[in-house]
């Protein structure tokens, strides 16, 4: 019922501002990502023929595109959540890192089993999430500092912990091995890759909390206007460290996903991930002044940088040249979304 | 068209979306004189005036200058054309010396190029002395009072030598010796053939300051009549097309028990922040009061507010008892607990998220009511809204409206809304009425007025005393962070408020 209400709710807002524009194209506005997803698709899916087979249309090949996007789109709706509230997080990368290396660990040389190693790298996640809001809200440091220097900590932390080289991860029921129940991580189920489905379920989830929740209602009110919201009596700085603490966490699964595909945990993994969950968020129509985004918004950034990998990669683009690519497609889409 | 006309605008027209803003408004302004421009929120007056200064550059209709046809499509034709105009919002960069925002854009230069301070400090000077400005030209604007960021807009305006200023509201927070400073400006300003448009919502400035008086309403030209030949009753007749009853109306005092009791109230800011502070600043409100605080501006009636409201925990001491129990206020939550609320000044900065639906900003402090368990219960949510817009009369569509888009008085229906939903015991007022029309204002008097019968306690600032006088049973007055007098509504006079607002009767007292 209340979901009714909420879209009735949702299309008179819709309306509100057509005014001032006209309704249609405001509503092309509300779907331009899509549209530019759909554009990238289109793309692909003409130019990437060999030989009279369509190489980006195969299944094969889209279950990849899912799995290679689920890293960055995980970390990319903590990110949403953090810029929402108009912060940033750098060291989401240098947390997935550090995860990886510590989830190699833990199973290949503590002993530890699928459970316990996925709970204790997610509370490790959790605390440097939490720390990461609470030095820059009690001491008041922009988090774009205060995340800058935990990037450097986590990664520190990630290559002391393993001497700086990768952990392998073999599995086996032998105690030095890794248990098998944890390569479930990089299987299939129905053939959809786990990544993929831990993807769409966290993005339902975290969609979920921003639209019907207290809390999510919170993160609006304090990117648009901190001031208004404390004076509403909101517990800001709760909010802010929880919403931190999350980005945090969600890095962390990023994290065990990274080390189940690659078979390995090494510190040196994540380097820039910050920067394409930024992006990922940013072509999805979030502000990174705060208050105003969506997580579909999000979903489908991640989903146009994929694509776009795929695609040149397909396509056999020079890898460096197709950084240049990713880089004119970040201004262009953010270009596009603007208002007016 | 008149002789001496030296700006004509006719037939302007402007539509966003399917909203009129302008239907065809006109308006004459002759050499030198001073022009009132008149209508009640949402007739298009700041429509009209953002098209003389170039920030909406797609509208239809004609502009004359001297008699000549001009386009104003972008700032710079409005300024080359010699038209400034002082902002009700101010546009002042926070961070810039008074000086640098003055000169913003086109500051002196040395040989070298590198800007020319110690000239631009030089001719800053003037302006602030015709103003009466005690601050220095290298005072960071950021740390400067409302009042004063606003007169140094108007110094900016006089900088660029214009010969059409536009003023836009610009007493709304200026007390009343800084409002006599700006008459004088203006009255120099006429004289050496500089013309002004002039918008207030404050009759007596028009009458005190103006010529004649263009009404506006609904986006359409009403009239443009002679001051001398028109009554306040006529303007308002003109305005809403109705007549308006009295403004106060009028309640027999019925104060209860004692509802707050604040003691030896002292507060030492924080280093670095504009606030002033207060020393022992004692005072108590009953039920069913309205307690008025009167002040010139930077005397500490905000200060005294936003401590009540656990806004400065760490700086604050003193007691403050909720209903004869001492109370601990640490922050605006526990303020919210003990039920207090507060509608700030600054109705965008602190009070509105401007970019929400209404809706969402009126039930931001119920939102543990209106949910079960962590999920929002739309329907009742959406109900209660409707409620109180209902009862404030806001015009808005739905409570999905996006609170930016509403004009100011229909914001302030929104932000009261949002507090009354929480039925709060304590109401603090905080220049309710700032930028408000006349209609929107007597419905706000009416609330307060029907709050304090339902028994609530009101303590509200105002710089305008009329207001104060019309509305509050007891006013007790600020200056420099001390009360220093105390008047019933009866005997209460803007003379003697104003005397007791500016003397300081314990005499050591470091500012």
């Amino acid at each position: 019922m209340s979901v009714v209400k909420r879209t009735i709710r949702i299309e008179e807002q819709g309306r509100e501002a057509s005014r001032a524009t006209g309704a249609w194209l405001q509503r092309v506005k509300r779907l331009q990502s899509v549209f530019g997803l759909a554009v990238i698709i289109t793309l692909a899916s003409v130019l990437c023929v060999r030989n009279g087979e369509n190489l980006f249309l195969n299944p094969v090949n889209l279950a990849n595109v899912v799995r290679a996007v689920s890293e960055n789109g995980i970390i990319a709706v903590g990110m949403t959540l953090v810029i929402l509230v108009a912060g940033i997080d750098l060291s989401v990368g240098a947390i997935l890192g550090l995860t990886a290396t510590v989830a190699a660990d833990l199973m290949m040389h503590k002993h530890f089993g699928t459970l316990g190693t996925v709970l204790a790298v997610l509370l490790i996640g959790a605390l440097i999430g939490l720390l990461n809001g609470a030095v820059s809200t009690k001491l008041s440091i922009q988090s774009f500092i205060v995340t800058l220097a935990s990037m450097s900590i986590a990664r520190g932390i990630a290559r002391f912990w393993s001497g700086g080289t990768g952990i392998p991860i073999t599995y086996g029921n032998e105690p030095n091995l890794a248990p098998v129940s944890y390569s479930l991580l990089s299987e299939r189920i129905a053939g959809i890759p786990v990544p993929a489905i831990c993807f769409i379920g966290i993005s339902i989830v975290f969609a979920a909390l921003l639209r019907y929740t207290r809390f999510g209602r919170y993160v609006y009110a304090i990117g648009g206007n901190e001031t208004a919201s404390r004076l509403s009596g909101i517990r800001v700085t709760r909010v802010k460290i929880a919403v931190f603490t999350i980005c945090g966490v969600l890095s962390a699964a990023a994290g065990l996903i990274h080390a189940a595909q690659l078979n390995q945990g090494s510190p040196n993994d994540g380097i820039g991930y910050e920067l394409n969950a930024i992006a990922a968020v940013a072509i999805g129509g979030t502000s990174l002044s705060g208050g105003i985004g969506t997580i579909p918004g999000t979903v489908v950034g991640a989903l146009i940088l994929g694509v776009l990998d795929n695609m040149l990669g397909l396509l056999n683009v020079n890898n460096n040249l197709q950084m240049v690519f990713k880089g004119l497609i970040i201004i262009a889409a953010v270009v596009l979304q603007r208002k007016k | 068209m008149g002789q001496d006309a030296v700006l004509t605008l006719d037939g302007i027209r402007k539509s966003f979306g399917n909203v009129h803003a302008l239907k065809g408004a006109r308006l004459e302004l002759r050499k030198g004189e001073v022009h009132a421009l008149m209508g009640e929120n949402g007739a298009g007056k700041s429509t009209l005036m953002n098209i003389l200064q170039g920030a909406v550059g797609d509208y239809e209709g004609e502009v004359f200058l001297s008699g000549k046809k001009v386009d104003i499509r972008a700032p710079l034709d409005a300024r080359r054309l010699g038209i400034a105009k002082i902002h009700q919002e101010l546009q002042l960069v926070p961070e810039l010396s008074v000086a640098e925002n003055i000169f913003l854009g086109r500051e002196p230069r040395t040989r070298l190029g590198t800007v020319d301070f110690k000239r631009m400090y030089r001719e800053t000077q003037p302006y602030l002395e015709a103003l009466e400005l005690p601050v220095k030209e290298t005072a960071k604007v950021g740390g400067l009072r409302l009042g004063e960021q606003q007169l140094v807009e108007v110094a900016k305006a006089l900088s660029l030598h214009a010969r059409i200023l536009i003023m836009d509201e610009p007493t709304s927070a200026l007390s009343e010796s800084e409002t006599r400073k700006l008459f004088q400006v203006i009255r120099r300003l006429s004289a050496e053939g500089v013309s002004i448009i002039y918008i207030s919502h404050r009759m007596e400035e028009i009458f005190e300051l103006s010529q004649r008086i263009t009404v506006m309403r609904d986006g359409e030209y009403i009239a443009t009549v002679n001051t001398r030949e028109v009554t306040k009753d006529d303007l308002v007749q003109m305005r809403v097309g109705r007549a308006v009853s009295d403004l106060y109306p009028f309640r027999e005092t019925s104060a209860g028990p004692v509802m707050l009791e604040v003691e030896r109230l002292t507060f030492h800011p924080p280093a670095g922040s504009a606030r002033k502070r207060l020393q022992d600043v004692s005072f108590a409100v009953r039920e069913g009061e309205v307690l008025g605080i009167a002040g010139l501006m930077g005397a500490g009636r905000t200060e005294i507010l936003e401590c009540l409201f656990g806004m400065h925990p760490g700086h604050t001491s003193g007691v403050i008892k909720v209903k004869g129990t001492e109370v601990r206020i640490r922050s605006p939550l526990e303020a919210i607990r003990h039920k207090l609320s507060f509608v700030t000044e600054d109705r965008k900065g602190q009070g509105l998220v401007l970019g929400r639906p209404i809706g969402e900003n009126m039930t931001l402090p119920l939102l543990r009511q209106l949910s079960r368990w962590l999920f929002l219960r739309f329907r009742d949510e959406e109900n209660e809204c409707r409620k109180q817009m209902e009862s404030l009369k806001v015009k808005a569509t739905s409570p999905a409206t996006v609170a930016g888009t509403l004009s100011g008085g229909n914001q302030q229906k929104v932000v009261l809304a949002r507090w009354l939903m929480m039925n709060p015991d304590v109401l603090l007022l905080d220049e309710p009425t700032r930028g408000i029309d006349v209609g929107a204002k007597a419905e706000i008097y009416q609330l307060i007025h029907r709050l304090a019968e339902q028994g609530k306690s009101i303590i509200m600032v105002s710089s305008e005393l009329p207001e104060l006088i019309g509305n509050c049973d007891r006013i007790v007055t600020v200056c420099e962070g001390r009360v220093t007098g105390e008047f019933m509504r009866a005997e209460a006079t803007p003379e003697k408020l104003l005397s007791a607002a500016t003397f300081r009767s314990e005499p050591a007292c470091q500012s």
